[in-house]
Protein backbone atom coordinates (compact mmCIF):
# COMPACT_ATOMS: atom_id res chain seq x y z
CA UNK A 1 0.00 0.00 0.00
CA UNK A 2 2.68 2.25 0.37
CA UNK A 3 4.96 1.85 -2.41
CA UNK A 4 1.20 1.96 -3.94
CA UNK A 5 0.43 5.64 -2.36
CA UNK A 6 3.93 6.44 -3.36
CA UNK A 7 3.24 5.92 -6.91
CA UNK A 8 0.13 7.40 -6.94
CA UNK A 9 1.49 10.56 -5.53
CA UNK A 10 4.41 10.56 -8.19
CA UNK A 11 1.63 9.96 -11.02
CA UNK A 12 -0.54 12.67 -9.69
CA UNK A 13 1.90 15.04 -9.04
CA UNK A 14 3.61 14.95 -12.41
CA UNK A 15 0.21 15.64 -14.03
CA UNK A 16 -0.31 18.65 -11.63
CA UNK A 17 2.71 19.90 -12.82
CA UNK A 18 3.19 19.60 -16.48
CA UNK A 19 -0.52 20.93 -16.73
CA UNK A 20 0.55 23.61 -15.94
CA UNK A 21 2.08 26.54 -18.78
CA UNK A 22 4.44 28.04 -17.10
CA UNK A 23 5.94 25.29 -15.85
CA UNK A 24 6.68 23.75 -19.76
CA UNK A 25 7.29 27.27 -21.04
CA UNK A 26 9.85 27.85 -18.43
CA UNK A 27 11.59 24.64 -18.86
CA UNK A 28 11.85 25.29 -22.61
CA UNK A 29 12.28 29.03 -22.83
CA UNK A 30 14.13 30.22 -19.97
CA UNK A 31 17.74 28.08 -20.69
CA UNK A 32 17.00 29.04 -24.73
CA UNK A 33 16.78 32.53 -23.62
CA UNK A 34 19.74 32.69 -21.28
CA UNK A 35 22.08 31.12 -23.47
CA UNK A 36 21.27 32.84 -26.66
CA UNK A 37 21.95 36.22 -24.59
CA UNK A 38 25.21 34.91 -24.18
CA UNK A 39 25.95 33.68 -27.40
CA UNK A 40 24.99 37.05 -28.84
CA UNK A 41 26.34 39.32 -26.22
CA UNK A 42 29.73 37.82 -25.26
CA UNK A 43 33.00 38.63 -26.80
CA UNK A 44 35.07 35.77 -28.45
CA UNK A 45 38.40 36.57 -26.98
CA UNK A 46 40.38 34.13 -25.33
CA UNK A 47 41.37 34.37 -21.70
CA UNK A 48 43.34 32.71 -18.91
CA UNK A 49 41.40 31.78 -16.26
CA UNK A 50 42.02 29.98 -12.55
CA UNK A 51 39.26 26.98 -11.72
CA UNK A 52 39.17 27.69 -7.91
CA UNK A 53 38.85 23.80 -6.60
CA UNK A 54 42.12 23.21 -8.76
CA UNK A 55 45.64 23.88 -7.62
CA UNK A 56 46.31 27.63 -7.74
CA UNK A 57 48.95 26.92 -10.25
CA UNK A 58 46.29 25.80 -12.72
CA UNK A 59 45.44 28.11 -15.80
CA UNK A 60 42.94 27.58 -18.19
CA UNK A 61 42.61 28.96 -21.77
CA UNK A 62 39.54 29.08 -22.94
CA UNK A 63 37.06 31.64 -25.17
CA UNK A 64 35.17 33.98 -23.05
CA UNK A 65 32.28 33.20 -24.55
CA UNK A 66 32.45 29.54 -23.72
CA UNK A 67 33.18 29.84 -20.18
CA UNK A 68 29.94 32.25 -20.14
CA UNK A 69 27.78 29.34 -21.90
CA UNK A 70 29.06 26.73 -19.51
CA UNK A 71 28.60 29.28 -16.15
CA UNK A 72 24.75 30.17 -17.44
CA UNK A 73 24.28 26.62 -17.95
CA UNK A 74 24.52 25.93 -14.26
CA UNK A 75 22.91 28.84 -13.55
CA UNK A 76 19.94 28.61 -15.02
CA UNK A 77 20.12 24.50 -14.22
CA UNK A 78 19.74 25.95 -10.81
CA UNK A 79 17.21 28.50 -10.83
CA UNK A 80 14.94 26.30 -12.70
CA UNK A 81 15.02 23.06 -10.13
CA UNK A 82 14.89 25.83 -7.48
CA UNK A 83 11.71 27.22 -8.53
CA UNK A 84 9.84 24.20 -9.11
CA UNK A 85 11.11 22.70 -5.92
CA UNK A 86 9.63 25.78 -4.17
CA UNK A 87 5.91 25.06 -6.37
CA UNK A 88 6.04 21.41 -5.55
CA UNK A 89 5.86 22.18 -1.76
CA UNK A 90 4.52 25.41 -1.44
CA UNK A 91 1.16 24.88 -3.83
CA UNK A 92 -1.77 23.40 -2.86
CA UNK A 93 -0.48 22.47 0.87
CA UNK A 94 -3.71 22.77 2.35
CA UNK A 95 -4.86 19.62 -0.46
CA UNK A 96 -1.86 17.95 0.56
CA UNK A 97 -2.86 18.07 3.92
CA UNK A 98 -6.23 16.47 3.73
CA UNK A 99 -4.94 13.68 2.05
CA UNK A 100 -2.54 13.57 4.92
CA UNK A 101 -5.82 13.51 7.37
CA UNK A 102 -7.45 10.83 4.69
CA UNK A 103 -4.51 8.81 5.57
CA UNK A 104 -1.38 9.69 3.20
CA UNK A 105 1.91 9.85 5.49
CA UNK A 106 4.11 13.31 4.90
CA UNK A 107 6.92 10.94 4.39
CA UNK A 108 5.10 9.43 1.47
CA UNK A 109 3.71 12.51 0.19
CA UNK A 110 7.21 13.95 0.05
CA UNK A 111 9.03 10.68 -1.67
CA UNK A 112 6.92 11.79 -4.50
CA UNK A 113 7.45 15.48 -4.84
CA UNK A 114 11.27 14.26 -4.34
CA UNK A 115 10.70 11.53 -7.07
CA UNK A 116 9.55 13.98 -9.45
CA UNK A 117 12.05 16.42 -8.59
CA UNK A 118 14.80 13.82 -9.45
CA UNK A 119 13.18 13.03 -13.23
CA UNK A 120 13.11 17.60 -13.36
CA UNK A 121 16.53 17.70 -12.23
CA UNK A 122 17.85 15.04 -15.10
CA UNK A 123 15.42 16.07 -17.26
CA UNK A 124 16.56 19.44 -17.08
CA UNK A 125 20.28 18.72 -16.75
CA UNK A 126 20.03 16.77 -20.00
CA UNK A 127 18.20 19.73 -22.10
CA UNK A 128 20.64 22.08 -21.03
CA UNK A 129 23.58 19.68 -21.48
CA UNK A 130 22.66 20.04 -24.61
CA UNK A 131 21.64 23.04 -25.51
CA UNK A 132 25.43 24.11 -24.41
CA UNK A 133 27.08 21.56 -26.53
CA UNK A 134 25.93 22.91 -29.50
CA UNK A 135 27.83 25.91 -28.72
CA UNK A 136 30.59 24.70 -26.81
CA UNK A 137 32.84 21.69 -27.21
CA UNK A 138 32.60 19.86 -23.72
CA UNK A 139 35.53 18.08 -22.21
CA UNK A 140 33.70 15.43 -20.57
CA UNK A 141 29.78 15.27 -21.48
CA UNK A 142 28.76 12.87 -18.97
CA UNK A 143 30.22 14.52 -16.44
CA UNK A 144 29.26 17.75 -17.02
CA UNK A 145 25.77 16.56 -17.59
CA UNK A 146 26.49 14.77 -13.69
CA UNK A 147 27.38 18.24 -12.61
CA UNK A 148 24.63 19.90 -14.07
CA UNK A 149 22.34 17.71 -12.08
CA UNK A 150 24.41 18.37 -8.67
CA UNK A 151 23.70 22.13 -8.93
CA UNK A 152 19.85 21.24 -9.61
CA UNK A 153 19.72 19.00 -6.21
CA UNK A 154 21.57 21.46 -3.95
CA UNK A 155 18.98 24.23 -5.79
CA UNK A 156 16.31 22.05 -5.61
CA UNK A 157 16.46 21.02 -2.08
CA UNK A 158 17.09 24.24 -0.83
CA UNK A 159 13.52 24.96 -3.00
CA UNK A 160 12.31 21.83 -1.27
CA UNK A 161 13.39 23.73 1.94
CA UNK A 162 11.98 27.03 1.37
CA UNK A 163 8.80 25.81 0.21
CA UNK A 164 8.48 23.98 3.68
CA UNK A 165 9.48 26.91 5.57
CA UNK A 166 6.98 29.40 4.02
CA UNK A 167 3.56 30.20 2.97
CA UNK A 168 3.80 32.99 1.07
CA UNK A 169 4.38 32.47 -2.64
CA UNK A 170 6.45 35.97 -3.17
CA UNK A 171 8.17 35.67 -0.10
CA UNK A 172 9.35 32.10 -1.50
CA UNK A 173 10.45 33.67 -5.04
CA UNK A 174 12.15 35.86 -3.18
CA UNK A 175 14.43 33.87 -1.62
CA UNK A 176 15.01 31.89 -4.41
CA UNK A 177 16.17 34.56 -6.71
CA UNK A 178 17.77 36.49 -3.84
CA UNK A 179 20.39 33.27 -3.51
CA UNK A 180 20.04 32.11 -7.44
CA UNK A 181 21.38 35.11 -8.60
CA UNK A 182 24.31 36.44 -5.67
CA UNK A 183 25.33 32.84 -5.81
CA UNK A 184 25.15 30.77 -8.75
CA UNK A 185 24.56 34.00 -10.69
CA UNK A 186 26.98 36.02 -9.91
CA UNK A 187 29.59 34.73 -6.95
CA UNK A 188 30.86 31.50 -8.76
CA UNK A 189 31.33 33.41 -12.06
CA UNK A 190 34.79 32.03 -12.69
CA UNK A 191 35.85 35.82 -14.00
CA UNK A 192 34.71 37.04 -10.98
CA UNK A 193 36.05 34.24 -8.57
CA UNK A 194 38.92 34.82 -9.88
CA UNK A 195 39.52 38.84 -8.80
CA UNK A 196 37.41 38.54 -5.57
CA UNK A 197 39.35 39.97 -1.91
CA UNK A 198 37.26 37.36 -0.17
CA UNK A 199 36.44 33.87 -1.83
CA UNK A 200 36.23 32.10 1.08
CA UNK A 201 32.80 33.61 1.93
CA UNK A 202 31.83 32.37 -1.88
CA UNK A 203 33.40 29.03 -1.00
CA UNK A 204 30.80 28.71 1.15
CA UNK A 205 27.71 29.24 -1.28
CA UNK A 206 25.18 26.47 -1.78
CA UNK A 207 26.82 26.68 -6.01
CA UNK A 208 29.92 26.93 -5.15
CA UNK A 209 30.91 22.55 -5.46
CA UNK A 210 28.24 22.16 -7.96
CA UNK A 211 29.23 24.75 -10.24
CA UNK A 212 33.17 23.85 -10.02
CA UNK A 213 32.62 19.80 -10.60
CA UNK A 214 30.35 21.50 -13.75
CA UNK A 215 33.54 23.76 -15.01
CA UNK A 216 35.86 21.14 -14.46
CA UNK A 217 34.35 18.75 -16.31
CA UNK A 218 33.25 21.07 -19.01
CA UNK A 219 37.00 22.40 -19.77
CA UNK A 220 39.59 19.82 -18.12
CA UNK A 221 40.83 16.53 -17.86
CA UNK A 222 41.12 16.58 -13.65
CA UNK A 223 39.28 15.09 -11.22
CA UNK A 224 36.19 17.31 -9.84
CA UNK A 225 35.63 13.84 -7.30
CA UNK A 226 36.00 16.18 -3.95
CA UNK A 227 33.71 18.87 -5.45
CA UNK A 228 30.83 16.38 -6.41
CA UNK A 229 31.04 14.68 -2.43
CA UNK A 230 30.65 18.17 -0.73
CA UNK A 231 28.36 18.98 -3.32
CA UNK A 232 25.92 15.68 -2.37
CA UNK A 233 26.27 16.92 0.70
CA UNK A 234 25.53 20.34 0.52
CA UNK A 235 21.99 19.02 -1.08
CA UNK A 236 21.84 16.71 1.41
CA UNK A 237 21.86 18.97 4.37
CA UNK A 238 19.33 20.79 2.44
CA UNK A 239 16.97 17.82 1.65
CA UNK A 240 17.55 16.89 5.64
CA UNK A 241 16.25 20.27 6.62
CA UNK A 242 13.07 19.93 4.20
CA UNK A 243 12.11 16.81 5.25
CA UNK A 244 12.24 17.92 8.99
CA UNK A 245 10.11 21.10 8.60
CA UNK A 246 7.48 19.29 5.63
CA UNK A 247 6.92 16.21 8.31
CA UNK A 248 6.54 18.84 11.17
CA UNK A 249 3.93 20.88 9.02
CA UNK A 250 2.11 18.19 7.72
CA UNK A 251 1.48 15.20 10.51
CA UNK A 252 -1.45 14.78 12.12
CA UNK A 253 -1.24 16.47 15.84
CA UNK A 254 -2.88 14.20 18.59
CA UNK B 1 -18.26 5.26 21.00
CA UNK B 2 -17.24 6.93 18.04
CA UNK B 3 -16.16 10.43 19.34
CA UNK B 4 -14.82 12.00 22.77
CA UNK B 5 -13.81 15.25 23.35
CA UNK B 6 -12.94 16.10 26.75
CA UNK B 7 -12.45 19.92 28.02
CA UNK B 8 -10.77 21.17 25.05
CA UNK B 9 -9.21 24.27 24.99
CA UNK B 10 -7.63 26.61 22.50
CA UNK B 11 -6.49 30.70 22.52
CA UNK B 12 -4.63 32.57 19.91
CA UNK B 13 -2.54 34.96 21.85
CA UNK B 14 -5.19 36.40 24.18
CA UNK B 15 -8.10 35.19 22.67
CA UNK B 16 -9.54 32.47 23.73
CA UNK B 17 -11.40 30.38 21.42
CA UNK B 18 -12.61 27.67 22.43
CA UNK B 19 -12.68 26.76 26.93
CA UNK B 20 -13.36 23.17 28.11
CA UNK B 21 -15.20 22.09 25.17
CA UNK B 22 -16.59 18.46 26.01
CA UNK B 23 -19.00 16.32 24.06
CA UNK B 24 -19.35 12.62 22.81
CA UNK B 25 -20.95 10.87 19.71
CA UNK B 26 -22.17 7.75 19.58
CA UNK B 27 -22.52 5.34 16.16
CA UNK B 28 -25.45 6.90 14.29
CA UNK B 29 -25.95 9.88 16.13
CA UNK B 30 -26.26 13.30 14.34
CA UNK B 31 -25.33 16.38 15.78
CA UNK B 32 -24.92 19.62 14.90
CA UNK B 33 -22.78 22.55 16.30
CA UNK B 34 -23.87 26.56 15.11
CA UNK B 35 -22.25 29.90 15.98
CA UNK B 36 -21.79 32.86 14.74
CA UNK B 37 -19.07 33.21 12.33
CA UNK B 38 -15.40 33.42 13.91
CA UNK B 39 -16.90 31.46 16.92
CA UNK B 40 -14.59 28.87 16.86
CA UNK B 41 -16.17 25.87 15.14
CA UNK B 42 -13.73 25.43 12.48
CA UNK B 43 -10.85 25.61 15.27
CA UNK B 44 -12.67 22.63 16.91
CA UNK B 45 -13.23 20.36 13.56
CA UNK B 46 -9.42 21.01 12.58
CA UNK B 47 -8.66 19.90 16.44
CA UNK B 48 -10.62 16.84 16.38
CA UNK B 49 -9.09 15.37 12.74
CA UNK B 50 -5.69 16.35 14.38
CA UNK B 51 -4.83 19.42 11.71
CA UNK B 52 -3.91 21.86 14.85
CA UNK B 53 -3.20 20.94 18.67
CA UNK B 54 -5.07 21.88 21.18
CA UNK B 55 -3.76 23.79 24.28
CA UNK B 56 -5.18 20.88 26.31
CA UNK B 57 -7.56 18.26 26.56
CA UNK B 58 -7.82 15.21 25.35
CA UNK B 59 -9.99 13.57 22.12
CA UNK B 60 -11.03 10.11 20.85
CA UNK B 61 -11.74 9.24 17.72
CA UNK B 62 -12.82 6.21 15.73
CA UNK B 63 -9.94 5.03 12.94
CA UNK B 64 -12.71 5.67 10.08
CA UNK B 65 -13.33 9.33 9.43
CA UNK B 66 -14.23 11.10 7.20
CA UNK B 67 -13.62 14.84 6.92
CA UNK B 68 -15.28 17.56 4.50
CA UNK B 69 -13.52 20.93 5.31
CA UNK B 70 -15.47 24.46 4.70
CA UNK B 71 -13.38 25.33 1.75
CA UNK B 72 -13.37 22.78 -0.84
CA UNK B 73 -9.61 21.72 -0.57
CA UNK B 74 -9.44 20.06 -4.01
CA UNK B 75 -6.47 20.00 -6.17
CA UNK B 76 -7.24 22.83 -8.90
CA UNK B 77 -4.86 20.63 -12.04
CA UNK B 78 -6.26 17.31 -11.48
CA UNK B 79 -9.60 15.89 -12.90
CA UNK B 80 -12.48 14.75 -10.58
CA UNK B 81 -11.48 10.88 -11.53
CA UNK B 82 -7.75 11.18 -9.99
CA UNK B 83 -9.25 12.93 -7.23
CA UNK B 84 -10.62 9.93 -6.67
CA UNK B 85 -8.03 7.59 -7.42
CA UNK B 86 -5.48 9.72 -5.54
CA UNK B 87 -8.13 10.32 -2.18
CA UNK B 88 -9.00 5.95 -2.54
CA UNK B 89 -4.82 5.55 -2.05
CA UNK B 90 -4.78 7.66 1.01
CA UNK B 91 -8.08 5.54 1.83
CA UNK B 92 -6.68 2.13 1.04
CA UNK B 93 -9.14 1.72 -0.97
CA UNK B 94 -9.04 -1.35 -4.00
CA UNK B 95 -9.49 -0.22 -7.29
CA UNK B 96 -12.42 -2.73 -8.34
CA UNK B 97 -14.23 -1.26 -5.05
CA UNK B 98 -13.01 2.13 -6.03
CA UNK B 99 -14.47 2.15 -9.46
CA UNK B 100 -17.94 1.17 -7.56
CA UNK B 101 -18.09 3.66 -5.16
CA UNK B 102 -16.96 6.43 -7.39
CA UNK B 103 -19.83 5.36 -9.44
CA UNK B 104 -22.31 4.84 -7.16
CA UNK B 105 -21.93 8.20 -5.23
CA UNK B 106 -21.33 10.35 -9.08
CA UNK B 107 -24.87 9.15 -9.85
CA UNK B 108 -26.44 9.84 -6.48
CA UNK B 109 -25.32 13.20 -6.13
CA UNK B 110 -25.38 13.92 -10.20
CA UNK B 111 -21.98 15.11 -11.43
CA UNK B 112 -21.24 11.55 -13.41
CA UNK B 113 -20.93 13.81 -16.61
CA UNK B 114 -18.00 15.87 -15.39
CA UNK B 115 -16.02 13.08 -13.94
CA UNK B 116 -13.49 13.72 -16.74
CA UNK B 117 -13.52 17.34 -15.75
CA UNK B 118 -10.47 19.14 -14.33
CA UNK B 119 -11.49 21.07 -10.81
CA UNK B 120 -10.30 24.77 -12.20
CA UNK B 121 -13.46 24.15 -14.70
CA UNK B 122 -16.08 23.14 -12.04
CA UNK B 123 -19.03 25.04 -10.63
CA UNK B 124 -18.32 26.08 -7.08
CA UNK B 125 -21.23 23.54 -6.26
CA UNK B 126 -20.27 20.97 -8.55
CA UNK B 127 -16.67 20.82 -6.31
CA UNK B 128 -18.77 21.20 -2.85
CA UNK B 129 -20.17 17.91 -3.76
CA UNK B 130 -17.09 16.14 -5.14
CA UNK B 131 -15.28 17.76 -1.24
CA UNK B 132 -18.09 15.86 0.18
CA UNK B 133 -18.26 12.46 -1.78
CA UNK B 134 -14.14 12.39 -1.26
CA UNK B 135 -15.27 12.66 2.71
CA UNK B 136 -17.82 9.38 2.20
CA UNK B 137 -15.82 7.41 -0.52
CA UNK B 138 -14.00 5.01 2.36
CA UNK B 139 -17.74 4.33 3.88
CA UNK B 140 -17.10 6.34 6.91
CA UNK B 141 -17.93 5.35 10.92
CA UNK B 142 -17.68 9.26 11.61
CA UNK B 143 -18.20 12.19 9.05
CA UNK B 144 -17.27 15.40 9.94
CA UNK B 145 -19.02 17.94 7.88
CA UNK B 146 -17.76 21.87 7.95
CA UNK B 147 -20.44 23.76 6.32
CA UNK B 148 -21.41 21.45 3.79
CA UNK B 149 -24.29 22.34 1.90
CA UNK B 150 -23.19 26.05 1.55
CA UNK B 151 -22.92 26.14 -2.02
CA UNK B 152 -25.63 22.98 -3.16
CA UNK B 153 -28.98 23.74 -5.13
CA UNK B 154 -32.59 23.05 -3.02
CA UNK B 155 -32.08 19.09 -5.48
CA UNK B 156 -28.46 18.36 -3.92
CA UNK B 157 -29.64 20.02 -0.23
CA UNK B 158 -32.33 17.16 0.00
CA UNK B 159 -30.06 14.49 -1.81
CA UNK B 160 -27.23 15.30 1.26
CA UNK B 161 -30.20 14.69 3.51
CA UNK B 162 -31.37 11.38 2.17
CA UNK B 163 -27.89 10.15 1.92
CA UNK B 164 -27.06 11.34 5.64
CA UNK B 165 -29.98 9.34 7.11
CA UNK B 166 -28.65 6.36 4.69
CA UNK B 167 -25.78 6.50 6.62
CA UNK B 168 -27.17 6.81 9.83
CA UNK B 169 -28.78 4.09 9.54
CA UNK B 170 -25.72 2.02 8.82
CA UNK B 171 -23.93 3.08 12.07
CA UNK B 172 -21.96 6.18 11.35
CA UNK B 173 -22.11 9.00 13.41
CA UNK B 174 -22.51 12.80 11.91
CA UNK B 175 -21.09 15.59 12.90
CA UNK B 176 -22.19 19.01 10.92
CA UNK B 177 -20.98 22.37 11.61
CA UNK B 178 -22.80 25.31 10.44
CA UNK B 179 -24.00 29.05 10.68
CA UNK B 180 -27.29 28.57 10.12
CA UNK B 181 -29.04 24.90 11.00
CA UNK B 182 -32.56 25.30 8.81
CA UNK B 183 -33.95 21.82 9.68
CA UNK B 184 -33.61 21.39 13.56
CA UNK B 185 -35.52 18.09 13.72
CA UNK B 186 -33.27 15.90 11.73
CA UNK B 187 -30.60 16.59 14.37
CA UNK B 188 -30.08 14.40 17.78
CA UNK B 189 -28.66 17.17 19.32
CA UNK B 190 -27.46 20.73 18.37
CA UNK B 191 -24.98 22.69 19.98
CA UNK B 192 -24.19 26.21 20.53
CA UNK B 193 -20.69 27.61 20.06
CA UNK B 194 -20.43 30.61 22.23
CA UNK B 195 -17.64 32.41 23.55
CA UNK B 196 -15.80 29.27 23.44
CA UNK B 197 -18.29 27.30 25.08
CA UNK B 198 -21.34 24.21 24.20
CA UNK B 199 -24.08 25.41 25.55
Amino acid sequence: MRTMRILTGLSMISKMLFRRKIILIALIVIPLVFLTIVELTAPSRIIPFRIASLDIRIFIRELLKEIALVFFAVTSSGFLVSLIALNLVQIENDVNRRLVICGYHPFELLISNLLVLLLLIITIAVYIGLLVSWFVPISHFPMFIFGLMLIGYVYGCYGLAIGSMIKGKLEGVFFIVLLANIDSGWLQNPMYYAGAHNNAIIRYLPAYYPSQSAIIAAFTDYSGANAIVYSILYGTGFLILALLIFYNKMRIKK
Amino acid sequence: MTLKVENIAKAFGKNKVLQNVSFEMNPSSLYGIVGENGSGKSTLLKIIVGEWTSDSGKISVCDRLGYCPQKTLLFSQLTVDEHFRYFAAAYGIEKAELVRRSNSLMDYFNFKKFEKERIANLSGGTQQKLSLVIALLHKPKLLILDEPYSGFDWDTYLRFWDYTNQLREEGCAILVVTHLIMDKKQFDRVYNLEQGQLS
